[in-house]
């Protein structure tokens, strides 16, 4: 991961930039490009990891780089565009965008999105929560069957509730934000207005509850995130 | 009635035609006919002649008769006899009456004479012992109908082409009248007046122009408004942009000089997350109104979605009562988690907002029917009657000082709008693209006849 390339290409050149020094500070090796045509021949002529792709380019559009990249070459492709219209969202996909990130975002958003992807692709780590078996005081996750138990009782979850559970108790004690639980539970990116993570660790929180753990384990810290104690 | 144009047009053109062509018909027939009579004074003439002409025969001067008569030959340039008739039955018939009584060789003089032959008809004046008469061939200058040709010129050609060029002018005028209202209409809106209607001007009565001229002032007043709206919301955002542009431009110059530098790049992160916020929130509103969407894709549980969202709002509110009643569940289908979240967050947030301290926000769920309803009743001031409906627009403030002057109100930092910023209205949006409706009412006090509340309504396709 830490060597991966990344081709930024993005019409405004202090985004792209930002973008490229804040992605070398992680570690990245980056390239970057200001227009369609000349994004769309270093695509195509050299080798990526991943794309950034804006949508709104100089010469030929984000959408019409990435069809004709898709002729040629597979490397994953996350679209930027600044047009929230559900509309574009679902071109993007369909034309083989493998992700998409709404403007205005922020680095953590753009960094989840871009770890999750290259872990899709199989260039990135495998993700640690794939182990079959987890115990953290008196709870224990047993992956094949999803079954938590607390203590001496123990019920089955759904497949999203354990991961969340699996994840924050994995991370036992250390505050995880929204983004990243969005990225790591739901693979999907976060919204401010969603709530589908709330209530799936509200009823987590009931289930364990019901089981015999004190509520207060599962603790929201308002305006971050949440924290498995 | 519909299609009434159709059956104006009808009774005006095919009627109006029928009429107008019967009654130039009869016209024409009754100008022929009075035409056709010889002038009462050339009648007068013939008789005289006729009378002059027994006197002679009676007389008994052949000659002076002879000479007589080539005399008027000569003077009328006509023909002109005395003739005795004489009937003689054959084969032992019998004459009917009126041969004897009234046969004639020419016709009477008060008799039409018929127009339509071009040779002048005999004149017979039949004397006194009923078997001699004077006969004589109409002179040219008795014979009437002189102005007939230009009589049917008038009648045939003239007058329908008069008459049909006013039934056009009338059919025209009544067409015209909303077509030039609508082109008035159409330039002025063109050149910017999105008050213009049409209605008023081209009058109550129905038909398809009316109908036209409907469809035109529905679709200016909803363009209209829409642009109206749309100024006003960039107008709007541009302004509520600004206060957090300017606290993000001094935080920037307060790391340049090294002040409060920690604090003013929380600020910097702050600012932006509020512009983000504004932006995404209107970008939303846009979409919401633009492409009126109907979300109907998910299937949750609107009363863990309520708890969920009081128990953000009592982080984001320690100072105020949140009360959540209802039942423990109550699935919803065919819904958008998202879209509800959003709307009744906002409306929750308003809530608390408007409500003082330490006092209570009642959120009660509860199925009515075939419908989920929520209510969201504050303890604030409430919204004049009048403005109740106004505060889903965009931005839209009671007044803009209202909540400096009630000092119960303080506002949280960083919960930059007064008023009622886009929460309601996008709430209002997000409603009804699930399927549901929302409205606004006070809640009275009826002890002290005052308003001790805002409620707001939301039924929700269960």
């Amino acid at each position: 991961m830490q060597s991966a390339h990344v081709l930024i290409i993005e019409d405004d050149s202090t985004l792209n930039s930002q973008m490229a020094n804040l992605l070398q500070a992680q570690g990245f090796c980056t390239e970057q490009c200001h227009d369609g045509l000349q994004g769309l021949s270093t695509a195509i002529n050299k080798s990526f990891d991943l794309i950034l792709l804006d949508v709104l380019l100089p010469g030929i559009n984000g959408f019409e780089v990435l069809n004709q990249l898709r002729k040629t070459k597979r490397t994953p492709v996350v679209m930027m565009t600044a047009c929230g219209a559900e509309a574009e969202r679902i071109e993007g996909y369909r034309k083989g965008a493998d992700d998409y990130i709404p403007k205005p975002f922020n680095f953590t958003e753009v960094l989840l999105r871009i770890n999750a992807l290259l872990r899709r692709t199989g260039l990135s780590e495998k993700p640690s929560h794939l182990s079959p078996f987890l115990s953290v005081d008196e709870i224990s996750l047993q992956r094949e069957n999803l079954q938590v138990s607390y203590a001496e009782n123990s019920v089955e979850f759904t497949a999203i509730e354990f991961r969340l559970l699996w994840t924050l108790v994995e991370n036992k004690s250390q505050v995880l934000n929204k983004p990243f639980l969005y990225q790591a539970v739901l693979e999907q990116v976060f919204s401010r207005y969603d709530r589908s993570l709330d209530m799936h660790l509200s009823r987590v929180r009931r289930k364990m509850m019901a089981l015999g753990m004190p509520a207060q384990r599962l603790a929201t810290v308002y305006g971050k995130g949440y924290v498995f104690t | 009635m519909k299609n009434s144009l159709l059956w104006k047009m009808l009774s005006f053109i095919a009627v109006g035609t029928v009429i107008l062509f019967w009654s130039i018909d009869m016209l024409n027939r009754q100008t022929e006919n009075e035409m056709s009579f010889i002038d009462k004074q050339y009648q007068q003439q013939i008789i005289d002649y006729g009378l002059e002409a027994e006197r002679l025969y009676l007389s008994g001067n052949q000659q002076q008769l002879a000479k007589w008569l080539l005399d008027l030959q000569a003077k009328e340039q006509t023909w002109a006899a005395v003739v005795q008739s004489n009937l003689i039955t054959m084969g032992g018939s019998i004459l009917e009456k009126q041969f004897t009584d009234s046969h004639r060789l020419g016709r009477n003089v008060q008799w039409k004479i018929h127009l339509y032959f071009k040779v002048n008809p005999v004149m017979d004046i039949t004397f006194a012992d009923n078997k001699t008469r004077f006969l004589i061939r109409l002179p040219q200058r008795m014979r009437p109908g002189g102005y007939y040709p230009l009589a049917q010129v008038l009648l045939q050609i003239a007058l329908p082409f008069l008459l049909l060029s006013l039934l056009t002018w009338v059919l025209y005028r009544h067409v015209m009248k909303p077509l030039s209202a609508l082109q008035e209409a159409t330039h002025k809106f063109g050149a910017g007046d999105y008050g213009v209607q049409i209605n008023a001007k081209v009058g109550t009565h129905k038909d398809e122009f009316t109908t036209l001229t409907n469809s035109f002032d529905l679709m200016a007043s909803r363009t209209g408004k829409l642009i109206v709206n749309q100024r006003q919301l960039l107008e709007d955002l541009s302004h509520e942009l600004r206060t957090p542009l300017a606290r993000l431009d001094m935080a920037v110059d307060c790391i340049k000089q090294g002040i409060h530098t920690t604090d003013s790049i929380e600020r910097l992160s702050n600012e932006s997350a509020i512009m983000r916020e504004l932006v995404e929130d209107t970008l939303m509103l846009v979409w919401l109104n633009n492409e009126m969407p109907t979300l109907n894709k998910d299937s949750f549980d609107l009363v863990e979605l309520l708890e969920v969202i009081c128990n953000d709002a009592r982080f984001e509110y320690p100072q105020h009562c949140i009360i959540l009643q209802g039942p423990t569940q109550l699935p919803i289908g065919n819904s958008s988690q998202r879209a509800l979240n959003q709307a009744l967050e906002n409306i929750i947030r308003n809530a608390l907002q408007h409500t003082p301290t330490a006092h209570q926000v009642i959120i009660a769920v509860d199925r009515q029917n075939d419908k989920l309803q929520v209510t969201v009743s504050d303890n604030g001031p409430g919204v004049p009657e009048h403005l109740l409906e106004d505060i889903f627009q965009p931005f839209f403030q009671v007044d803009k000082s209202r909540a400096k002057q009630n000092p119960m109100i303080p506002l949280a930092e960083g919960t930059r709008r007064g008023g009622f910023g886009l929460g309601l209205a996008l709430a209002q949006r997000q409603i009804t693209a699930v399927g549901g409706n929302i409205i606004a009412n006070n809640l009275i006090n009826e002890l002290e006849n005052s308003v001790k509340g805002l409620r707001i309504s939301i039924l929700l396709p269960a």
